[in-house]
């Protein structure tokens, strides 16, 4: 369903910089990153097992 | 709000860009700079088509989540990087409207509908706008977003064209014929 707004007042350039920064999007990228890594959940057990054999 | 630069400006922005875009590529720390440029356009664009003003600010969050995510697969075919940003910002606004996390809307100055009434009919009465208003629900959503970006948002036919990535002429015969259907349903609600 289509809504019409009228008049509607935009947050100023300076709110909208306050309310959103850079390192935020760059911390969700980030966690992004790390939750999409397929070798998250390998990484340490196979360090571990390495460290083991070495030892 | 459209961006606009002069040609000379143009130029000169599209080559710091294409380097800082090369530096984001590597290390998306350097992205900053480019953030700095487009967020506002960016959020603006989605502001204007939600309904909430939370919603804009995380659907503006997750176009520029997914913007680094996808920039290693970026490469400069002539068109700037703010029509790859407004793209994906399209395409995030619409997965939203699907999933129901935002409801389709369009911010309109009253002016310009005023504007827009008076280049139709002689003089602007309360019951054209109710019937514009009615027309503008019938189109198509496609004819919609035309509508809007070059009537209520005053962008370019070229800026249109790089955002639904069509060549500016297509634009602007897609633009006229959904003008075309707007006045239709105009006139058949008279």
């Amino acid at each position: 369903m289509l809504q019409i707004l009228f008049d509607r007042k935009e947050p100023s350039s300076y709110e909208v910089r306050e309310h959103q920064n850079f390192q935020e999007i760059l911390a969700a990228f980030n966690y992004q990153q790390k939750v999409n890594n397929p070798w998250r959940y390998w990484y340490y057990p196979v360090l571990t097992v390495c460290l083991l054999l070495l030892v | 709000m459209p961006l606009q630069f002069s040609l000379p400006q143009q130029s000169f922005l599209l080559e710091e860009e294409r380097t800082q875009i090369e530096r984001a590529q590597q290390d998306p720390r350097f992205f900053a700079p480019l953030y700095e440029r487009y967020h506002d356009a960016i959020f603006r664009y989605v502001y204007r088509r939600v309904d909430e003003e939370e919603q804009a600010y995380d659907i503006t969050s997750s176009v520029f989540v997914k913007a680094l995510q996808a920039l290693h697969k970026y490469e400069y075919r002539g068109l700037p990087f703010s029509a790859w940003l407004f793209r994906i910002a399209k395409s995030e606004l619409y997965q939203s409207f699907r999933d129901q996390k935002a409801q389709r809307t369009v911010s309109i100055d009253k002016v310009v509908l005023k504007q827009v009434i008076e280049d139709w009919t002689e003089d602007y009465t309360e019951q054209d706008k109710a019937r514009l208003l009615l027309a503008l629900k019938g189109l198509k959503e496609q004819q919609l977003q035309l509508i809007e970006m070059r009537f209520f948002e005053k962008r370019s036919f070229k800026e249109i064209g790089e955002i639904c990535g069509l060549s500016e002429n297509n634009a602007k015969v897609k633009t006229f014929r959904a003008v075309l259907k707007l006045k239709e349903f105009f006139h058949q609600k008279e």
